[in-house]
């Protein structure tokens, strides 16, 4: 009932508000993520899939509301707010806003093998260690896909989001 | 329901109508079927790939849905330029809004909306809206229209048939064709065989067999029949040949005695006063009346073979007695013709339970035939005896013999072996015939043998002898002069003449002879002139013979008088009725003095047997029917030297007789 009354929100946002907001497409990436990538089996036991946000606010809120009561691959979608120094381990996925490349090398140093989507939304975060990276292509929100740390973090992302990807690096 | 002239008339193009119309049949249900089929399976195919098509691009375009990606869905739509019978697609948004759509042709069009879940088909086109889903969640709606190309297909696919079915039924065709040929030959072959049959009258024809199947069988059997048929026009034709020729021989034969009797009959009257000449005139005449008798008897024998009515009445018979009988018939002939006839009979004491009549006729007439075709001066033997319990007869000469190939065809009904010969009595070409017949009636066979032309010929009859230890009846002998007694005898006859001669005869006997021409002046005279013998025609005017024997027997004065019947009819039902009708014998015209003389004596030694005996002695009644033929005595000689009782004619057989009722006494005489 909660996911109808979500999905019709969101429908009636998206159709009212012709041009939704950076935050509000992001969010909506962020929630459609996982459904294009494989984590090891490790990683994902009983559970939900945890997303940590850090440093946007506004789109750990919007993807609170867009998570509330849905599922992707069958598992609930719960979003964790992180705090300075707040570790990341236990998360499926990690955002982090504009302000966070500092915290970027540091999981990098901590954590550089654990199964963790790094997403990003500033120039040159792939070459510091982000898997996935936001990016403004015409005014429109695009995404670009740094293959050899997912790689290593032991992601495997579905070729049909390479597809949309605006960039893909470190080709298999 | 009634088939085209064409197929009436021809086996063939029924055949062919046949083929083509079940392979037709064949071929219709085939190719119905198929299309049926085929439609439901294109129809699936087609909704399958559809399907399959929407989930390729549903999957393909997920990840763009998903991220918003216009040209990469664009890019995805795109592909579909590859599938000729799409004609548009699109994707739409999880809220149902158009996000990318494509257009093969420029008039084509896309749903603003997307539409529930599913198939339909409308015209020559389906379409279908299919969500899609990443992972359990839904990204959006793909819409695909495709041509359906049912009506291509439908219209691909009876071109075909229609192909499929000319091919296979000009193969049929050819096909039947050649395997007709199998069938209709044959048939036509036999076709062929009845038209000549029917068309020119030709059975010499044969239809040709080829196969062993069931028209093989048709081709034997008419074959058979036609073989039957030609044999029996081949029968017929010699038949109808053998009647010609026996109808002129007839002619011939009983012209022959006339000239003779007039001749006779001219010198009586020329010489009136010489004793002898008249004497020779009357023997001429006698012997020219026996040829003829003997010729209708024959004629009136063959007449009772064709209808079958020739019976035996067989009696005990001592054999010497039926051989002499035939002996003394032909003696004179072969004297005449100075042949020396040799005999060898049994001794006295053999008897044969035959008909005596009929077993001399078989005699005479191959002692006849003996004497006829052997030249003057010729030798004749007769030999007769007892052989392993059968009577064999030879009659053996050493006259013109006879062809081999002509062995079986002298028995022949008019067959004449040689009619060439300047024979003095040819005959009519049936005593063999004759003479086979009632050998076999006897239950025995009649062979012949020859050396050939001018050989001689020896037949050879044997009879199954069915000899009997009893003792032979009693016999009696008859009074010589039994015959010159005096009767009261009324003739009732209307042929005058007849009646007038045989008075004279019975008067100048001594008898006392009264004649009526009609049946009630005779029943009228009867009463006061109580005959004691009345000679009674059957055709009578006014009261028949039969009736009239009624009358008399029931007349008080003629109770006890004999009836004899006198008529030119001699079948035995004819005999059968004058019995029942209280005759007590029964002459054939023409009836022969020397018939009536023995009768009468018969009777009156019967009537003085009566008197002085009594009561008959039961032991010696004799039961045969006293009724007698005396159309077959055939074998009355010709000698003038009138014994009482011809020994060969039937009459005699007859006065071996038995009156019934009380009256009935036993006569016999000896013919010896």
């Amino acid at each position: 009932m909660r996911a109808a009354f979500a999905f019709i929100l969101l429908a009636f946002s998206c159709v009212a508000l012709a041009q939704p907001s950076e935050q509000e497409v992001k969010a909506a990436f962020l929630f459609k993520f996982p459904s294009f990538v494989e984590w090891p089996q490790a990683a994902l036991r009983a559970g939900p899939i945890v997303i940590g946000v850090a440093g946007a606010e506004d789109v750990a809120t919007q993807l609170q509301q867009i998570a509330a009561g849905r599922t992707v691959q069958g598992r609930p979608v719960e979003v964790r707010r992180l705090r300075e120094g707040e570790p990341v381990a236990g998360l499926h996925m990690l955002f982090l806003g504009r302000s966070q490349s500092a915290r970027l090398a540091e999981v990098e140093r901590q954590a550089p093998g654990q199964p963790l989507l790094i997403v990003c939304e500033w120039n040159g975060a792939l070459e510091n260690g982000a898997v996935v990276n936001f990016v403004r292509d015409e005014g429109r929100v695009r995404f670009e896909v740094a293959l050899d740390a997912a790689e290593r973090r032991g992601l495997r992302i579905s070729s049909r989001m390479l597809a949309v990807a605006q960039n893909v690096q470190g080709k298999l | 329901m009634r088939l085209p002239r064409l197929l009436r008339r021809s086996v063939r193009a029924k055949l062919t109508a046949l083929v083509l119309a079940t392979t037709l049949l064949a071929l219709l249900v085939n190719a119905v079927a198929l299309v049926y089929y085929n439609v439901r399976d294109y129809r699936e195919t087609q909704l399958a790939d559809v399907r399959t098509q929407a989930e390729i691009l549903g999957r393909a375009s997920a990840a763009a849905l998903a991220f918003n990606d216009r040209e990469e869905a664009q890019r995805d739509l795109s592909t579909l330029q590859a599938r000729a019978d799409i004609e548009s697609a699109a994707l739409y948004r999880p809220d149902g809004t158009l996000f990318a759509s494509y257009l093969r042709a420029a008039e084509a069009g896309v749903p603003s909306r997307a539409g529930p879940s599913g198939h339909s088909i409308a015209g020559d086109r389906v379409s279908l809206f299919q969500p899609i889903a990443e992972k359990g969640d839904p990204v959006g709606t793909v819409y695909l229209q495709a041509r359906y190309g049912l009506r291509e297909r439908l219209l691909a696919y009876l071109g075909i048939a229609a192909l499929v079915m000319m091919g296979a039924l000009a193969a049929a065709l050819l096909l039947s064709e050649w395997l007709q040929r199998a069938v209709t030959a044959p048939i036509l072959e036999v076709t062929e065989a009845a038209r000549a049959v029917v068309e020119r009258r030709d059975y010499t024809g044969r239809a040709g067999k080829s196969t062993e199947d069931e028209i093989g069988v048709l081709a034997d059997a008419f074959n058979s029949m036609l073989k039957e048929v030609q044999t029996r026009e081949d029968a017929l034709r010699l038949a109808d040949r053998r009647k010609d020729e026996f109808l002129a021989t007839l002619a011939h034969e009983l012209r022959n005695p006339l000239a003779p009797i007039s001749n006779a009959l001219y010198l009586m009257q020329a010489a009136e006063n010489d004793p002898q000449a008249t004497g020779e005139a009357r023997a001429m005449i006698q012997r020219q009346l026996n040829q003829m008798v003997r010729l209708v008897d024959d004629l009136l024998d063959v007449s009772r073979i064709t209808t079958g009515k020739l019976a035996l009445r067989r009696e005990r018979v001592e054999l010497r007695t039926v051989a002499q009988n035939a002996i003394e018939a032909v003696e004179s002939m072969i004297r005449a013709r100075g042949h020396t006839l040799r005999v060898e009979l049994p001794p006295a004491g053999v008897y044969l339970n035959v008909d005596p009549t009929r077993l001399a006729q078989v005699f005479l007439n191959l002692l006849n035939n003996a004497a006829k075709f052997s030249d003057p001066g010729g030798r004749i033997e007769f030999l007769a005896a007892i052989e392993h319990g059968e009577l064999v007869a030879r009659v053996r000469d050493n006259g013109i013999g006879i062809a081999p190939e002509m062995r079986e065809e002298i028995f022949d009904m008019f067959a004449q072996a040689d009619r060439s010969l300047e024979r003095s009595t040819m005959g009519l070409g049936v005593g063999l015939s004759l003479s086979r017949r009632l050998v076999e009636l006897h239950g025995g066979s009649i062979a012949v043998r020859s050396d050939g032309i001018g050989r001689g010929a020896e037949f050879v009859v044997r009879i199954p002898a069915q000899q009997s230890e009893a003792r032979p009846p009693l016999r009696e002998k008859v009074s010589k002069n039994a015959g010159e007694a005096r009767h009261r005898i009324l003739l009732a006859d209307d042929n005058e003449d007849f009646a007038v001669s045989l008075a004279l005869l019975l008067r100048g006997m001594g008898n006392e002879v009264r004649i009526e021409h009609d049946g009630a002046a005779a029943l009228a005279a009867a009463g006061q002139f109580r005959p004691d013998i009345a000679f009674l025609d059957i055709g009578l005017p006014k009261l028949n013979g039969f009736d009239l024997a009624r009358s008399l027997r029931a007349l008080g004065a003629t109770t006890d008088s004999i009836l004899v019947a006198v008529t030119g009819w001699g079948q035995p039902s004819d005999r059968q009725k004058a019995k029942e009708a209280g005759f007590d014998d029964y002459m054939v015209k023409p009836v022969e003095i020397e018939k009536i003389r023995t009768l009468l004596g018969q009777w009156s030694s019967m009537r003085g047997m009566l008197s002085s005996a009594g009561p008959p002695v039961s032991g010696s009644i004799h039961s045969a029917m006293p009724i007698s033929d005396s159309a077959s005595c055939s074998v009355s000689p010709a000698s003038n030297s009138p014994p009482p009782a011809p020994p060969a004619s039937r009459s005699a057989s007859a006065s071996a007789s038995v009156r019934n009722g009380p009256r009935s006494s036993l006569v016999c005489f000896d013919s010896q």
